[in-house]
């Protein structure tokens, strides 16, 4: 038999996973986690995620580990956003549509091994750290988080204490006070990194053309533009 | 009685075109014969495209039109293709019939609860179930709208119906559908949904078919070619084996052809690929290899997943293992937040690789695409320039390497009478256009050698130097 996954068909062809529970995680964020039904994905991969039944849909990085029996995204509530307030108002037991695994934001094993792995997030964007943390707990890496205040530090204790930055725009509290690029700025990174950047594009853009400029070659360079 | 008439409005890419091949072989096997003129139609039909707005608005004309005379003939209207949901959900109040070209086997039972009589069905003295009967069945608004639960099923049996080939020197094999690579700028996973990989048998088989027919020119089809087999998580063969298969096939057959494939992504064009074409001379030395962009931040906005220094790689690679293919690409101009100078680095991109040709598009939002939530903040007429700069780079470069063949002699595929009266028109493996005189139409579909004379910007002329012909064929040049 052919394989053929559009979002339609999963659901239709019995592939439709259920809620189990939804965690709000921030006055303005909540984890969606819902049943996995064997999908099979690699660590940074995304999924599209809709209400059953809709058209609509939207890409979301897997937010669990991989070893883990359920799935979870991490949601970012937006106003008068179409997806996001009616996959709230989900209660568990209740139908999602689901496709994928999709792109190609992993670390493949001979960098899993050779180390010098940062990881920088914008808000969300913390999302697919957040699964490599938990997938690969021997990874050598550190992680920068920016965000605008401490509420939105989703789930830090997944990540070991030592390799994790906090940096808050709004808020004089966490490890740093600024935006992310700031940090970067003012603390070099090594020109052998392997950057791995998650978030919004304007912080991507401006995180690219630091680190091109410290030296990291573009081929170092990961990215995972969230829109 | 009247024979029953259906026309077909074919909107967009080569994969379109060759879905529309099956489309009339459905139609056809119903008992219509096909017209240029819709007025005297009983069926008519879009395959549309999404991937420009203007393709949409032709299709919305074309349906109000179409409408206007339904109550002064027997008029039966549908379109399939690339629709995306938003304009199926609008396109469901507006056609007859609206399908997922992976539902094409079921086309004539739809026209058949429909209610509408074909030409077939009174031949067998059968009639049609009337509308009320069937709109149960059929969809909400009681309009014909295949179900989705078995289209894994229903592609299998799209990709067995024969086409009906409109040339008879050149055909394209669709080899894959859909799209899993999630471009920002596109549509095409939400139209085609995900990649599905066509069995590699039935491919090569109708590749062989066409070969044994005298094809000469084939090309294989995918949104995504080259990621041909990755769907089918290694129970499939991948697109180097394939090549190397039709490669085997080629020279086992004695006959001289051509096979292109279109459209590769860089993140799959793999040295196995390249190292095939190299192997096997039927395997044609042209390679379309869409870039979008020459900058690294506009290709991560675009969700490329590719830098332009692997591209460059690979580029390196083609010109090592095939030194004598030509090179196109696709290029889009004012993506959304493109600065001057990231379009500096697109021009600049242009000028190192030395493209023979690149389609060159202004963007446009498409609702669907991610890049449809953003602000389409670089003016049109700010496109435009960048679009015409290009233009002016790609002619310029174009015409160097078309300079470069004067003198020389070239294998030429011809494909039909030029527009200049007394000459015919063809191509080289390369796709370089060729004009030559001669008023023999015994030619076309044959190849033939042209000594090349004038070069132009975007195409050679040249003088016939000889002609190779199948000896069941009367001409014989030397």
């Amino acid at each position: 038999m052919e394989t053929l996954r559009t979002s339609q068909q999963t659901y239709v062809k019995g592939l439709t996973h259920h809620v189990q529970h939804l965690r709000q995680i921030s006055p303005t964020a909540y984890v969606l986690r819902v049943d996995r039904k064997g999908l099979s994905f690699d660590p940074g991969q995304y999924i599209n995620v809709g209400p059953h039944g809709s058209i609509a849909m939207r890409e979301y990085s897997v937010y669990s580990g991989a070893e883990e029996d359920f799935l979870e995204i991490l949601v970012k509530e937006v106003d008068g956003g179409v997806v996001s307030g009616a996959l709230k108002r989900l209660a568990p037991g209740d139908p999602v549509a689901l496709e994928g695994p999709f792109g190609f934001f992993v670390i493949e094993p001979a960098q899993r091994e050779k180390g010098k792995l940062l990881f920088i997030a914008s808000g969300t964007g913390i999302s697919p750290f957040h699964c490599f943390a938990k997938s690969y707990p021997e990874l050598d890496y550190r992680v920068l988080h920016g965000v605008r205040t401490s509420a939105e530090l989703y789930d830090r204790e997944v990540f070991d204490r030592s390799r994790f930055v906090s940096c808050l725009s709004r808020e004089e509290k966490g490890d740093y006070h600024g935006r992310v690029t700031d940090y970067l700025r003012e603390h070099p990174v090594d020109p052998e990194s392997l950057c791995y950047l998650c978030g919004n594009c304007d912080m991507i853009y401006e995180a690219f053309d630091i680190l091109r400029s410290q030296g990291v070659p573009s081929e170092h360079l990961f990215a995972e533009v969230y829109f | 009685m009247r024979p029953m008439k259906y026309s077909l409005l074919q909107l967009g890419c080569q994969m379109n075109q060759s879905d529309g091949e099956r489309l009339r072989t459905v139609i056809e096997s119903l008992g219509y014969e096909p017209t240029e003129n819709e007025e005297e139609a009983n069926l008519l039909g879009i395959v549309a495209c999404s991937v420009r707005q203007k393709a949409i608005d032709k299709v919305y004309s074309k349906i109000h039109k179409w409408n206007t005379a339904k109550g002064e003939r027997n008029l039966l209207t549908f379109v399939t293709g690339c629709i995306l949901p938003a304009d199926k959900v609008k396109f469901l109040k507006l056609f007859d019939l609206v399908f997922h070209m992976n539902e094409l086997p079921d086309f004539p039972d739809l026209v058949r609860q429909y209610g509408v009589v074909t030409p077939v069905g009174l031949d067998q003295g059968g009639v049609g179930r009337p509308i009320d009967d069937v709109k149960q069945s059929v969809g909400p608004s009681g309009r014909g709208v295949v179900g989705e639960e078995s289209r894994k099923d229903r592609l299998k049996g799209y990709w067995l119906i024969p086409p009906t080939y409109t040339s008879g020197f050149e055909a394209f094999v669709p080899i894959q559908n859909g799209c899993d690579k999630f471009c920002t700028f596109c549509a095409v996973p939400y139209t085609r949904g995900r990649e599905v990989s066509r069995p590699s048998r039935d491919i090569l088989r109708e590749v062989e078919t066409l070969v044994e027919e005298g094809y000469k020119s084939i090309t294989l089809l995918g949104q995504n070619v080259n990621s041909y087999g990755l769907d089918k998580n290694g129970e499939e063969i991948g697109f180097a084996e394939l090549l190397r298969r039709i490669g085997e096939m080629g020279n086992a057959s004695g006959r001289e052809f051509w096979v292109y494939f279109t459209s590769p992504h860089p993140k799959d064009m793999s040295i196995e690929v390249l190292e095939t074409i190299a192997e096997y001379p039927c395997l044609a030395r042209q390679i379309h290899l869409p870039i979008q962009s020459g900058d690294d931040k506009v290709l991560i906005r675009m969700n490329r997943n590719y830098r332009v220094g692997e591209y460059r790689q690979i580029v390196g690679n083609i010109r090592r293992l095939l030194p004598e293919a030509t090179l196109f690409t696709d290029i889009i101009v004012g993506f959304t937040g493109e600065s001057e100078e990231q379009f500096e680095n697109t021009r600049s991109i242009m000028r190192e690789l030395q493209y023979n040709m690149a389609y060159i598009a202004i963007y446009s939002p498409r609702p669907g695409a991610a890049s449809s939530r953003w602000d389409d903040d670089v003016s049109h007429e700010e496109k435009k320039r960048r679009l015409h700069e290009l233009q002016g780079e790609l002619q310029a470069i174009s015409h160097e390497h078309n300079m470069a063949m004067i003198g020389k002699s070239y294998r030429v595929l011809v494909t039909g009478r030029d527009r200049l009266s007394g000459y015919l028109s063809g191509r080289t493996e390369g796709k370089v256009i060729v004009r030559f005189p001669s008023t023999d139409e015994r030619l076309i579909g044959e190849f033939v050698e042209v000594v090349i004379t004038e070069a132009a910007e975007m195409a050679v002329a040249g003088e016939l130097g000889g002609v190779r012909v199948a000896a069941d064929r009367e001409a014989v040049y030397s």
